[in-house]
């Protein structure tokens, strides 16, 4: 386990937030709605926790220098 | 694709095995035995290859294939070395709120699902650009 690498959860709310869809808030779930947008929006996004992603070198491809890292999370099956 | 941006991409693959899956994480586990004898990336493209036949047997005769000492590699895949590896990874994805697979982080940047190369090379080169 030889590298490490921070990633912001904002990322999570790219895709979450990518519609704006839940910037409604008619009904008795409007509540958690707009606690999901507040959790989207990026000054609060960048008061999260960063998550640390480590790695094995053996499933690394690729010069270690290279200025693009692409991390795949997938499942053999 | 990496051969395309040759030194300037580097892929970097996490285990998320899916609940659903249930031969899916020794299989990952497998992989990782296979990386710690120095066949990480052949026993991984033999796993896609291979989809879904994961059975202890299935895995043993993958290993096989590439070389691998059997015994050795039936150990490691036995004692379940790698086990709290994978769960690592699936812990750090959940943390990202990454719940479906694949899911890419380009720089930082979330992609969810396959995508077209096309795609791919419009992220990486706006990611490239920013890091001039």
């Amino acid at each position: 386990m030889g590298t490490v690498a921070s990633y912001s959860r904002a990322v999570k709310c790219q895709s979450r937030c990518a519609d704006g869809s839940s910037r409604v808030y008619y009904s008795s779930i409007g509540m958690v709605l707009a606690l999901l947008v507040l959790t989207c929006s990026p000054a609060t996004s960048r008061a999260l926790a960063q998550v640390e992603l480590t790695w094995s070198p053996s499933m690394v491809k690729g010069a270690a220098g290279a200025p693009v890292t692409i991390v795949e999370f997938s499942d053999y099956q | 694709m990496l051969e395309e941006y040759d030194g300037r991409v580097r892929l970097v693959f996490k285990d998320r095995p899916l609940a659903m899956h249930t031969l899916a994480r020794p299989a990952h586990e497998a992989a990782r035995c296979a990386g710690a004898a120095g066949k990480y990336w052949p026993y991984h493209d033999r796993l896609f290859a291979a989809q879904p036949a994961f059975r202890r047997a299935d895995l043993l005769a993958y290993a096989g294939e590439l070389g691998l000492d059997r015994d050795a590699f039936a150990k490691c895949l036995d004692e379940r070395r790698f086990a709290s590896d994978v769960e690592r990874d699936i812990e750090q994805a959940q943390a990202l709120g990454i719940n479906s697979t694949p899911t890419f982080l380009i720089n930082g940047q979330l992609v969810i699902g396959a995508t077209s190369l096309e795609e791919f090379r419009s992220i990486i080169d706006k990611a490239l650009q920013e890091r001039r």
